[in-house]
């Protein structure tokens, strides 16, 4: 995955999405590591149409799905479905419009701080964000990390680091 | 980081105060010395980061690339 060139196709395109899952946790300083990249995405049309527009060029296709199923990536496929898992270009992309714990886009940016990432702002999913989505997910992978996203959330304020 | 921050986590890391969500965390098995060069990162630095491990992972997974 290329998450510096993802954040600056979809930042330049005027996309208003949240990082969040485990590029997120990266971001705020966990040593998880992931092999995609989920975002929550705002669900208004105008947002649906920058973001198709954005990944149209990506070449975007279903993961794990026949090649032979037609698919494409349109504003009328994201405003019939909700979360899509792509392979692009430049990496496996998740886009989600929800987030277990946490809601919808506003609930989610609401729970996100801003990071620059390559030179542009990118709305990333807080410690706190991650720690309420991770719990309410409830799967085994997911609670596995709560115990080092709640000591990075110590540190992180022992320290007075943002 | 500032140098007094890095050396505050330092403390941490190496002797968290019992009962602390740190402790806990490395009685968990959570290798919290990664915290001393995660957290000195800028965040491009860690998207990076993640970048390169996810490209490493797929280069490992080709077939025959220990030939490369």
């Amino acid at each position: 995955m290329k998450l510096e060139e993802t954040i600056r196709a979809l930042y330049d395109a005027g996309v208003e999405f949240v990082l969040i899952g485990g590029a997120a946790m990266g971001i705020q300083g966990s040593a998880y590591l992931t092999r995609d990249i989920d975002i929550c995405y705002g669900r208004t049309p105008s947002n649906i149409d920058r973001l198709a527009k954005a990944l149209q060029p990506l070449s975007p296709s279903l993961r794990n799905a026949p090649a032979s199923l037609p698919f494409k990536l349109d504003a009328a496929t994201i405003t019939a479905g909700l979360n899509f898992t792509l392979a692009t270009t430049l990496g496996d992309l998740d886009l989600l419009a929800e987030v277990s714990g946490l809601g919808t886009f506003r609930e989610v940016l609401a729970a996100s701080e801003k990071r620059e990432i390559g030179g542009v702002p990118c709305q990333v999913l807080s410690l706190e964000g991650l720690i309420k989505a991770k719990t309410a997910a409830g799967r085994p992978r997911d609670l596995y990390v709560l115990p080092e996203l709640r000591a990075l959330v110590e540190a992180k304020k022992k320290i007075g680091l943002q | 980081m500032t140098a007094e921050q890095e050396k505050l986590l330092l403390d941490l890391i190496n002797d968290p105060p019992p009962g602390s969500d740190l402790a806990k965390a490395k009685e968990f098995g959570v290798d919290l010395t990664l915290f001393h060069s995660t957290l000195r990162c800028t965040p491009t630095e860690r998207a990076q980061a993640l970048s390169q491990a996810a490209e490493l992972f797929e280069v490992s997974k080709r077939p025959n690339h220990d030939k490369q």
